[in-house]
Order: C-alpha cells, then sequence, then structure tokens
C-alpha cells in the first residue's frame, strides 16, 4: 500500500513533532527548503501517505493564514490498524508525502457559527477560529471529552465550553439545536454516535447543520475494483478515489500528464466491465478499448484492465 | 498528444517565421518553484542553462510532477499575459501570473503560432517544441475551476539553446 512517488505528492519533513498528552500528538509539517506551502481554507484535510500502511485524512489544525506549515494533530488509536502508530513515531527530519488540501467541510464567515468537537474531532474547528476571531465573526464553540486530560487542546481555545463527561457535564445537543440562533449554522466533529445523534436532532436545520466524521472522505463515486488481468492483481479503489490513484498507490506504474482527461496519456485498454468514461479528447470509437483511469472510473463493482 | 512535436520545419527552404504575423513582444512575469505542487515564486530573474533548463526549477531539480518522464523539450515554459486578461474578461475568473505554473509570462507574443520556430528572449535563444495541455492539479493547487478554460491556450513548452540571463522587461522576438 501506499507506494506514493515524492514527484507525486506533497513532499514535507516534520519540523516538529510534540506529545500534548490525551494521547495526541501535534505535527508541523513544512518544506524542505523554507518555501510555501499550498494554501488551504478553514475545515480542509489532507491525505498522508504511509509507507506500507496507507493513506490517512488529518484535518489541518492550523491558522490558514500561516504560509510556511501545515499543522496536524493526531489521536494514538491503541486498536486501530496502524495509521496513528506510525504517525506518532515520526519525529523532525523525517519525510512526510501529503495530498494537497481539500475541503469538505467549509466553513461560512458571513453568519454566526456554532462549533460541536467531540475529542480529536476539535482539530477543524482549530482552522477555523484564527480568522473567526480576526474578523469578530460570532462563534461558539463546545468541546466534549470524557476527561479534561483528554481535551489538552482546550488550553488554546479559552472560548470553549468544556463538557467532561466523567465530571457529569455531557453536552445537551437537544438543547443547544433548540437554541440555536435561527440565522446561525451547526457544525459537528466527532465520533459516530455523536455525529447520529446531530443528525438526528438536527434534522429540521437542513443546510445549517454540517457534520464530519473521523477518516471518510466520500467522494462522487462508490468504491469499487480493479483487476489487473495480465497481472492476476486485484487493486480496491476507495470511494472518492480516482482509478489512477489507486493504481498508483499500488506501484502500478501508469504515465499520465494532465490527469484531466485531455492528454490521454495514461489511457488503458479494459477488457470487462462497465466503464464510466470521462475524458473529453479520446474519439468515441475508442471508448470500446480504451480508459483514462485519471478521470473515468466503474459503474459496478469491478472492472478488468489489460494490464 | 502524446507524442511531441519535432521543432522542425515543413519545407526547408521556407524561412522559419513566414507566415507568421511581425511580432515583438515581452517579459512581464517570471515564475519558479523547486518541488512539484508548492506555490510558484514571482522572481526579477532567471539563469536558463542550455539544453538543461531554468535553474532551480522543479525541471530541473528532478522534482517536477512529471520527472519521471522527462521530456527534452519541457526545459521552459510560457504562458501569455492576454490569456489572463481572456478569463477575466469572459469568465470572471482572476489568475495569477504564477499561478498559470509556466517560468516565464509574456505580452505580445503569440506563443499557439511558435511551435517549432526559435525566438529570443533577452539574449537566450530558445526552440518551440509544443503547446502545454492544461493539467487538472491546477485546479486544485489554486482552487480556481480553470482546467477546461485553459484548453488550447494553456501555453508553450521550449527547449533552451543559448542560455543567459533573463529579466522582466526583456524583449521576446523571433530569431
Amino acid at each position: 500500500m501506499s507506494g506514493a512517488k515524492r514527484i507525486h505528492r506533497v513532499s514535507l519533513v516534520v519540523a516538529q513533532a510534540a506529545d500534548l498528552g490525551g494521547n495526541i500528538r501535534e505535527i508541523v509539517l513544512r518544506d524542505e527548503g523554507d518555501w510555501d506551502l499550498p494554501p488551504f481554507t478553514a475545515g480542509a484535510h489532507i491525505d498522508v501517505h504511509i509507507p506500507v500502511i496507507g493513506v490517512r485524512q488529518y484535518s489541518l489544525a492550523g491558522d490558514p493564514s500561516r504560509s510556511d506549515e501545515w499543522r496536524i494533530a493526531v489521536l494514538r488509536e491503541v486498536d486501530g490498524r496502524g495509521g496513528s502508530r506510525a504517525m506518532h513515531a515520526l519525529e523532525p527530519g523525517q519525510e512526510v508525502l501529503c495530498s494537497l488540501p481539500r475541503n469538505h467541510f467549509p466553513f461560512p464567515t458571513d453568519r454566526p457559527v456554532t462549533m460541536v468537537a467531540g475529542g480529536i474531532g476539535i482539530t477543524p474547528f482549530l482552522s477555523a477560529i484564527p480568522g473567526m476571531r480576526q474578523q469578530g465573526q460570532p462563534f461558539e464553540l463546545h468541546y466534549c471529552a470524557r476527561t479534561p486530560d483528554h481535551a489538552p487542546l482546550a488550553a488554546r481555545l479559552p472560548e470553549a465550553n468544556l463538557h467532561v463527561s466523567s465530571a457529569g457535564h455531557r453536552l445537551d445537543m437537544r438543547v443547544l439545536i433548540d437554541r440555536l440562533d435561527r440565522k446561525a449554522h451547526l457544525f459537528v466533529c466527532g465520533p459516530a454516535r455523536m455525529i447520529d445523534e446531530a443528525l438526528h436532532l438536527g434534522d429540521g436545520l437542513g443546510d445549517r447543520l454540517h457534520v464530519e466524521r473521523f477518516g471518510t472522505d466520500t467522494g462522487s463515486d462508490p468504491a469499487y475494483t480493479v483487476r489487473l488481468a495480465r497481472q492476476n492483481r486485484e487493486i480496491p479503489v476507495a470511494a472518492g478515489e480516482t482509478m489512477l490513484q489507486a493504481l498508483r498507490n499500488a506501484d502500478v506504474d501508469i504515465p499520465a500528464s494532465c490527469e484531466g482527461g485531455i492528454c490521454l496519456e495514461c489511457k488503458t485498454r479494459w477488457l470487462a466491465g462497465t466503464p464510466v468514461h470521462r475524458e473529453l479528447a479520446m474519439p468515441k470509437s475508442d471508448r470500446d478499448q480504451w480508459i483514462t483511469p485519471c478521470v473515468s472510473s466503474c459503474a459496478g463493482d469491478c472492472i478488468v484492465l489489460d494490464l | 498528444m502524446t507524442s511531441h512535436n519535432p521543432a522542425v520545419s515543413t519545407n526547408e527552404n521556407r524561412p522559419m517565421n513566414e507566415g507568421l504575423p511581425d511580432w515583438k513582444g515581452y517579459i512581464v512575469g517570471l515564475h519558479v518553484v523547486p518541488r512539484s505542487f508548492l506555490p510558484m515564486r514571482d522572481v526579477s530573474t532567471l539563469n536558463l542553462i542550455a539544453g538543461v533548463g531554468v535553474e532551480g526549477d522543479r525541471h530541473v531539480t528532478g522534482e517536477a510532477f512529471h520527472s519521471d518522464r522527462p521530456e527534452e523539450g519541457r526545459q521552459i515554459t510560457f504562458f501569455e499575459e492576454e490569456t489572463l486578461e481572456a478569463l477575466k474578461r469572459d469568465h470572471d475568473v482572476t489568475l495569477l501570473p504564477r499561478e498559470h505554473r509556466r517560468n516565464v509570462t509574456t505580452r505580445g507574443v503569440p506563443l499557439n503560432h511558435l511551435v517549432g520556430r526559435r525566438f529570443r528572449l533577452g539574449d537566450c535563444l530558445c526552440e518551440a517544441t509544443r503547446l502545454s495541455t492544461p493539467c487538472r492539479h491546477i485546479e486544485q493547487i489554486t482552487g480556481k475551476e480553470i482546467f477546461e478554460l485553459l484548453l488550447n491556450r494553456a501555453g508553450l513548452n521550449a527547449r533552451i539553446i543559448e542560455g543567459g540571463e533573463i529579466r522582466i522587461g526583456d524583449r521576446i522576438r523571433p530569431a
């Protein structure tokens, strides 16, 4: 998994790594030559390519106005699949390959915002609050944790209403939603139970309710499998991932240039399945034999390529 | 578009610039970046290395997105300022010169007409090899939906025949 090439990722180095307590490690990433990094907006996340283990997603938890660093905070999950353990082992100077930032959790700037964080779900709000403070945008922050030790980032958030369940101060989501300002948007990031509760109780909020679950990044395409006929291999393509990204992550070398369906450099012969063609430049008759993995997809569970 | 246009005239007896309108342009912006995906930086001068590329740029350092498939004809890249103006005028898209991710922003140079031809910028000599194609990454990097707007006007790739230093304001003219 994740045989990502350096040149096909944003290649950064760990500038700082520090344990904050509560099994949370904060990692600051910079360019090796202190070049500016690609910009991001509040609520954005990155994919981190962890050797051998695979891809993990982390919210950018720093101030978007800082162009010299990306900051993430990683909760060590003892029973996880190994990604957080690998991230906790990172030390300054080590290289980390990342994606460009993507934002599925953007914040409005022209209306009040109420934010609810469960545990490490505080991270996207850390990127939003600096701008809200600076612009004087009204906001309310609720930070839920089992114990004060599980909320080490509260020290940076004097505005936070801390809800510690071990002390009996559990957040009442129903009350929060009932008294929500008519113009305010509610943002919730936390464990599945918290998200489900927000979706259930906040059903009437319509597009004023925004949720982000941990570790999910659903794109427009559902997951499917690419079978390589000559190599007798099967490669899973995750929801939202392109076929080309999945092939690259599996160390299948596909030449590609524009990655937008124009240059056709990645075109590959397909043998079976139901391709969804999205390239812009290939003669329609060629679609019977060829597919462009950079933008095209599969309408079923599996597509077979002549590789 | 997978093959690269050879820089030769179709008729050896025909002057290289025959049929081209008389043009003279100049450099309005210079841009460089050492690694893929990072924002390009505006600079006032660039050092061109004959047969190699732009000093410090990702295509020379081997840190470009396409460096696993090096291309001899992509030593320096160009983009028209007029295209930036057209994006604003026709689509209300503001694209800064450093955001087009080419090395040189030009004014008054018909880039799409120059494939296979030689031209001077300052004291340097370049030979255009092929039109640049837009790259989907530009949308991810800039956050602007411009990929399709750049079709057929995404700039020009060239090789460097005679190197040296180029500066903003240097003339660009047919060789």
